[in-house]
């Protein structure tokens, strides 16, 4: 029996599409950077006990110390700065890694644990990048990127929020972004948790994002969310429930509470990162104060 | 639980690498060119990673996982609005074909015409060979949904088979 020629004929087409270099690359890489979502918690865990290492070594750092010396020593102001980079520029691979660092906080204990963190997070980055590169060289070459760099969300008399972000470019992109938000008066970092009384805020944030998608996806048809539309929405992948206990989140200019996903966290790539900002009054009930976020 | 989670990522990873370009040419099917594919290809896989738990039963990997990629496809679609492009190297596969694999435009862009739903189960059940059963799991249908979807995809694009084991559909 012949299969039909039409068919064997479109068939063919189909599979003659060419299969670019880059995807075996692709396809790793991606295994890789899930992978490693998945392990970070144990990673950071590992993170902290490697810091009194790290200590002495930075403090006799001159590189440093140039930072500090381009700092008036009246002032004190609490600031970031741009610590060290590191970079590759060779025609189809760049990376471009900035690390930054907190300076004249008077918690020294906390300035180094976040200074150290940042450039940890900056080396093993571009340890990685070395070796991505060297395995492409040898499959016969490609393109790779990597960016890294800092964004100040909030700066005033009481909250320093700061943004790392990394954008991974290996055919299309990926980008992270993860936060660090300073009490400067009471010089004490402020994790999600702590801003509240139990654990009520996860059910209120996560209502309220849930309706947030929804609505934003009535009036903006190019918006996708990966939350359940209806009763009848069974698609599995539908499945946002809930944030992270401890979700990526800042305060911004505004004294709003702000929670962030990384891309593909709860969207489909093109949505790039997002964010939502809570209403005060939807959690106003479970927060600790009214210091950090206001009404 | 955790040597689920290995076991879940180990049979992943492996469903994965055995068919990537299976996965590229599907998702090259809905958005027709290659950037476009690689990020569907990248993210599908984020978030196959990311939805372990949405996975019911662990023999039908495949189908669930050329489900986020149809499902993916389909959102970037949704938001691209379907411009069509067709990029230099898709141009260069056409024109390279020899004689006795002459191509035939016009079947072509039928199929290219054919409102997605239809197209999925054309793709799905006689490119990537999948059972018709796989279909409507990939796809998130009931069976007869497919088989009367593929009569009326294969009938729209004038296709008289005669083969009988495909004839069940």
């Amino acid at each position: 029996m012949i299969m039909d020629n039409n068919i064997e004929q479109l068939k063919k087409s189909y599979t003659e599409v060419p299969i670019p270099e880059e995807l075996d690359f692709i396809v790793k890489k991606a295994i890789r950077q899930s992978r490693m979502k998945r392990t970070n918690m144990r990673w950071i865990i590992g993170t902290a006990a490697a810091v009194i290492v790290f200590v002495s070594g930075v403090n006799s750092s001159p590189a440093f110390a140039n930072a500090f010396s381009n700092i008036p020593v009246l002032g004190k102001i609490v600031e970031v700065i741009t610590f060290r980079e590191y970079n590759v520029d060779e025609d189809t691979y760049n990376a471009n890694l900035k690390v930054p660092a907190v300076t004249n906080l008077e918690n020294k204990t906390l300035e180094q644990m976040l200074n150290n963190k940042y450039l940890d997070e900056n080396k093993k980055l571009y340890a990685e990048f070395q070796k991505d590169m060297d395995d492409l060289k040898k499959q016969g070459g490609g393109h790779l990127g990597i960016d890294t760099g800092y964004e100040v969300k909030t700066d005033n008399d009481q909250i320093l929020s700061i943004g790392r972000y990394e954008v991974n470019t290996v055919g299309s992109s990926s980008t992270t972004m993860k936060y660090d938000t300073i009490d400067k008066k009471n010089q004490v970092l402020i994790s999600l948790p702590s801003l509240f009384k139990d654990d009520a805020y996860i059910a209120l944030i996560s209502d309220n994002i849930k309706q947030q998608m929804l609505e934003q996806m009535k009036s903006d048809p190019d918006k996708t969310y990966w939350v359940k539309k209806d009763d009848k929405d069974t698609d599995p992948l539908d499945d946002f429930q809930s944030i992270q206990k401890d979700q990526s989140f800042y305060i911004n200019k505004e004294g709003k509470l702000v929670i962030s996903f990384d891309k593909y966290e709860v969207a489909p790539g093109y949505m790039g990162i997002v964010e939502f900002v809570i209403p005060t009054d939807k959690i106003a009930s479970d927060l600790v104060s009214s210091e950090y976020i206001k009404s | 639980m955790a040597s689920n989670k290995k076991k879940f990522e180990n049979s992943l990873i492996q469903c994965i690498t055995e068919h990537k370009e299976s996965i590229y040419r599907l998702a090259y099917s809905y958005v027709r060119n290659k950037e476009d594919a690689l990020d569907i290809v990248q993210d599908s896989i984020h978030k196959a990673f990311a939805n372990a738990e949405s996975l019911k039963n662990p023999d039908a990997i495949k189908s669930w996982f050329y489900r986020i990629v149809v499902n993916t496809s389909l959102d970037f679609l949704r938001k691209q609005k379907r411009v069509q492009v067709v990029d230099e190297e898709t141009l260069e596969a056409y024109s390279k074909g020899t004689s006795d694999s002459y191509h035939d435009f016009d079947l072509e862009r039928a199929l290219e015409e054919l409102p997605v739903k239809y197209r999925s189960v054309v793709v799905l059940r006689y490119f990537e060979d999948l059972k018709i059963e796989e279909v409507s799991e990939v796809l998130n249908e009931n069976i007869n949904t497919v088989k009367t979807r593929l009569y009326q995809a294969l009938r729209v694009l004038r296709v008289k088979l005669n083969d009988k084991s495909t004839m069940e559909v």
